[in-house]
């Protein structure tokens, strides 16, 4: 009796941490309610801020499918395919990294490390110009390489990956190595099983950025077979005549996946930053 | 099921790094590079002999056009294939030549790409062996607007086909003049102090404004100024502060935003959405390419009306904004196909010279007005069209082309805008006087210049 | 080979795929740059320039890149501060273990950074339009009288881009702050509590220096982000009105792709510019973070 008047109280007193919260919810979600909205409504009636839902969902469907040359699907697998690649590929070079800095750690290597941190800095604009050349030369424009190159060394994610490593007993790795273990063996056998969370975490990071990535692939992926979502919602979102409802069903297509994963990865998610800000 | 999805996607992980690793730190790794190469090659270029690659920006406007195209060339070679890169804005094209000429490698680039007028001298001077000259294609080359080809001739020969005529039209709303005491009569013809008193009328009358400008593009000047037959360069340098005409063009904008009958929007989207679609203007003046924007405000049919502009001294003013043309690349390998396929569509021919169905399509389909004289004889350019209150505005259009004065150009055309446009905001916010704010406008283009 | 030497060389080799990687996708370019920065003219007529500081001379007298240096600089002071603050307090209360629908709460406020950057500009842009719902409400509330033109006046349109940032990065940063709190042991709390302090108290004296290597690591991400801050200034405002707001990125972008231009050995060497101020203010955050050691 007393406990549970106890514990009603305490949510009494929480009761302006609910409102405060609420407030910041409503207004961190009210936006993609907007979109939603402005994705069932006629192209006029977004333009002039309606916020109520319309009818038009369908038709604004059947126009986004033929937008570009038809070429939403395909953008669509595109995106997916380059952001799953670019994710797997970040999450083995960076993992192996971090992995070598912290366990392996000595004085030249804490050097290198900070010298690539230094990357983190360089100005996008900067690189472009050479960068293209560069894939350009390597005949790799218009393909999942010219997309995921620029992306899959990243010191951001090298150092979340060092972080984590130190929860990593080095009694475990001497006790492998005892056994008779190969240097690599250990990392696959031992460390990968037990760092599962921060993969998901990395995993979500580096998804969101491949998925969400403009700039870059607008440059080198020039081709509409090649495009991907950004790009696609680019084309159809500039002109003369924008129509808006299409514009923005083709967002709420582009903006559904990274949502997704993060409902999916969540709890991991959480996790895997925990150790990397220990 | 959760450790098994894992280890699947570390295992995916192991399998494509080592083929990353491979191609990436070593560029020469055959394998992978023969796999890209086909991609890559295949992408911009076609090795088909009838096939030609095109890169394009506007899903409701250019595309259409180049759509019109193909099809009325499969005419006459029912084998031709146009494939259609799109683009999301004109910048684009601007950035792909760019990147590739820095390169080293044209060989990235399309047969043809549709570039925008303004910049192309530019890139001509700065990219001469990206372009192929095109001067001995079968085109009614007269036929064509001398304003309009002076974007893309330079030393007399011709590189670009023109697509739309960025002829500026002035729309009104009759039914709000009205109100305001006014009819179409009363704003034809007039002077821009004129305009003004009926823009303040109107404003109090209606709440209203009788003319909106794109903050991103301010193309108000260059157009109230080619009205007028002038540039803001003279003899390839700045031409502001001591240009009586662009003076007092600056000073009649200033006064029609401070009065309230010209509305500054902060973009590009703001001008379409807010100022046109949500209904704040009774008057649009831009490129002929805003008709279909203004077009979506279906229950302000039959309420408009087109007319010249206003001008400093009340005589009919015509100017162009915007535009596009079809060029070819240095790295279409079908050259004569190519031009073949351009002077047979946009070749401003009259229907007597094997004129077809691309410009009457391209209108249908796209709103695009070409510039060919010819084509205005068509039944589809004399029609009456009834958002305009069943006026034939495109052959009136047509018409207005072929007035519109040819004015210096240059390779900062765009940075003398925006330089205008900073300036205008800095008198009416900033307290600068018009002195001022131009001379600033002015040292700030020289700049860019390096002069 | 011996025990210990193969453990060097498997040590190394770890390393190796991402070193190289970072040498050849961001030390080269840089590089490159730093080479084109002392070159001038455009396309075919690029050569060095006389004298070869020419292009950063230029900057000193480049009024356009002066405010647009000061613009970023205010969205660094203003934003930073304010998003890193609120984020924290944030996960300070959503670390209560008495607090129901967790989950619900942090999964909002992270979704605007998983939104795409194109997506989240229109619905700005349409909100703060000037007969957007922005002005409508605040009409209709009786706020103001007429409509204002949020985006084409410098105050609100800087306003709005902050805005728009805190929006999108208070949840991604909460996350790691979040993250930070669960490595606090819940009797610090209890300890303070029976010591008397005040929730105010628990949080500058108990939290903040218990979170500061995360803080940290957030400040050097965000002060990054800011700095070279440029999708904001492209698409919610155009960089107007009369460059108002544009972002060093952004300016510096159009001097090599925008309106034509082309001017890549200038270009260079303001990147190479912004690339020395971040490294600079990094290192000073890594400096102040480090002091308890």
């Amino acid at each position: 009796m007393t406990k549970k008047k106890n514990r009603s109280m305490i949510q009494r007193r929480l009761i302006p941490t609910y409102i405060f919260l609420i407030i910041c919810s409503f207004i961190s979600v009210f936006p993609l309610y907007w979109m939603i909205a402005a994705a069932t409504n006629a192209s006029i009636n977004v333009a002039r801020g309606s916020i109520g839902f319309g009818n038009q969902l369908f038709i604004n469907f059947e126009h986004l499918k033929t937008a570009v040359q038809g070429t939403l699907w395909s953008s669509m697998g595109n995106s997916f395919l380059y952001s799953i690649v670019q994710t797997v590929v970040t999450l083995f070079v960076c993992s192996i990294a971090g992995y070598g800095f912290e366990l392996y750690h000595d004085k030249g290597k804490d050097k290198l490390f900070g010298i690539l941190l230094l990357a983190m800095m360089v100005p996008a604009v900067a690189t472009m110009v050479p960068l293209y050349g560069l894939v350009s030369k390597a005949k790799l424009l218009n393909t999942v390489w010219a997309f995921i190159l620029p992306g899959i060394s990243t010191p951001f994610m090298i150092m979340m990956f060092r972080q984590n490593s130190r929860n990593f007993p080095p009694d475990i790795m001497e006790a492998a190595r005892i056994d008779g273990l190969a240097e690599w063996k250990i990392f696959f056998k031992m460390y990968v099983p037990i760092q599962k969370s921060i993969y998901a975490a990395a995993a979500v990071i580096t998804f969101m950025n491949a998925w969400n990535a403009y700039m870059w692939p607008k440059v080198v992926m020039s081709d509409n077979r090649a495009q991907t979502m950004p790009m696609f919602i680019a084309n159809i979102s500039s002109g003369y005549t924008v129509d808006y409802g299409m514009t923005m069903l083709g967002v709420l297509f582009c903006s559904l996946p990274t949502m997704i994963v993060f409902f999916v990865l969540q709890k991991q998610f959480a996790e895997g930053i925990t150790g990397s800000v220990k | 099921m959760k450790r098994k999805l894992l280890s699947l996607m570390l295992v995916g992980t192991m399998a494509a790094s080592m083929v990353a690793c491979g191609s990436s730190a070593d560029t020469t790794d055959n394998a992978s590079k023969d796999a890209a190469d086909g991609a890559a090659t295949e992408a911009v270029q076609s090795d088909d002999e009838n096939t030609l690659t095109v890169y394009a920006w506007d899903e409701n406007f250019n595309i259409p056009a180049l759509k019109a195209a193909e099809k009325d060339y499969q005419d006459v070679n029912p084998d031709f294939k146009l494939e259609i890169i799109t683009q999301s804005q004109s910048s684009d094209v601007e950035q792909a030549v760019t990147l590739a000429a820095e390169a080293g490698d044209y060989s990235t680039l399309p047969d043809i790409v549709l570039f925008q007028d303004h910049y192309f001298q530019q890139y001509v001077t700065n990219y001469p062996d990206a372009w192929q000259d095109a001067s001995d294609a079968d085109c009614d080359w007269n036929g064509l607007g001398a304003e309009k080809l002076s974007y893309s001739t330079i030393d007399g020969k011709h590189y670009g086909f023109p697509v739309d005529a960025g002829t500026a039209i002035f729309a009104y709303r009759t039914d709000l003049l009205e109100q305001a005491g006014y009819t179409i009569d009363d704003v034809t013809g007039i002077t821009w102090d004129e305009f003004d008193k009926i823009g303040k009328d109107v404003q109090a009358k209606t709440g209203k404004y009788l003319l909106c400008m794109d903050g991103s593009g301010n193309d108000l000047f260059y157009m109230m100024l080619q009205e007028e037959g002038v540039s803001q360069f003279k003899d390839g340098k700045p031409y502001i502060k001591d240009n009586e005409t662009l003076v007092k063009v600056f000073e009649v904008v200033a006064q029609l935003a401070k009065d309230n009958v010209l509305y500054l929007a902060n973009d590009w989207s703001d001008y379409t959405d807010q100022a046109i679609q949500g209904d704040m203007v009774a008057g649009v003046f831009n490129g002929n390419w805003i008709i279909p924007t203004m077009k979506q405000v279906s229950e302000n049919s039959g309420k408009w009306e087109i007319v010249p502009a206003p001008t400093l001294t009340g005589k009919p003013g015509y100017a162009s904004n915007g535009g596009s043309s079809l060029y070819i690349t240095a790295n279409c390998k079908k050259a004569d196909l190519a031009k073949d396929f351009l002077a047979y569509t946009f070749g401003g021919r009259s229907a007597d010279d094997g004129q077809s169905t691309t410009y009457d399509e391209a209108l249908l389909n796209g709103g695009v007005i070409g510039t060919c004289a010819a084509a205005a004889e068509s039944d589809v350019y004399q029609q009456g069209v009834d958002f305009f209150n069943g006026q034939p505005i495109y052959a009136d259009i047509v018409e207005y082309t072929q007035n519109v004065a040819t004015v210096e150009q240059s390779d900062y055309h765009y940075q003398a805008r925006t330089h205008l446009g900073t300036a205008l905001q800095n008198v009416l916010d900033n307290g600068y006087t018009t002195e001022q704010a131009l001379e600033e406008a002015e040292s700030n283009l020289k700049f860019d210049m390096g002069l | 080979m011996t025990l210990a030497k193969k453990q060097l060389a498997a040590g190394w080799l770890f390393l190796t795929p991402a070193t190289i990687l970072i040498f050849i996708m961001s030390f080269y370019p840089i590089v490159q740059a730093f080479i084109t920065s002392f070159k001038s003219g455009k396309g075919v007529n690029i050569k060095f320039a006389d004298p070869l500081t020419y292009n950063y001379q230029r900057m000193l007298q480049d009024v356009i890149f002066k405010t647009s240096m000061k613009n970023t600089f205010l969205y660094l002071i203003v934003e930073v501060p304010v998003m890193l603050i609120l984020a924290i307090l944030l996960a300070q209360l959503l670390n209560n273990k008495d607090l129901k629908f967790k989950g619900i709460f942090r999964t909002c406020i992270f979704l605007p950074c998983a939104t795409s950057l194109v997506s989240y500009s229109l619905i700005f842009k349409s909100m703060f339009a000037t007969q957007g719902l922005i002005n409508t409400v605040l009409q209709n509330i009786g706020i103001t009288h007429e409509n204002i033109n949020f985006l084409g006046t410098a105050s609100t349109a800087r306003a709005i881009i902050i805005i728009a940032l805190i929006w999108r990065w208070t949840g991604y940063n909460m996350v790691f702050y979040l993250a930070g709190l669960q490595n606090i042991e819940y009797s610090v709390y209890e300890a303070a509590k029976i010591d008397g302090a005040n929730g105010w108290k628990t949080f500058w004296y108990i939290t903040v220096p218990l979170l500061k290597p995360t803080i940290v690591m957030t400040a050097i991400m965000s002060i990054n982000g800011t700095l070279q801050l440029f999708d904001e200034s492209v698409n919610l405002t155009s960089g107007g009105p009369a460059n108002s707001t544009i972002t060093m990125s952004h300016y510096i972008y159009n001097q090599a792709f925008g309106q034509g231009v082309g001017n890549l050995g200038y270009t260079s060497a303001m990147s190479f510019i912004v690339f020395i101020m971040v490294a600079i203010l990094a290192f000073i955050n890594l400096k102040v973070g480090d002091t308890r050691d």
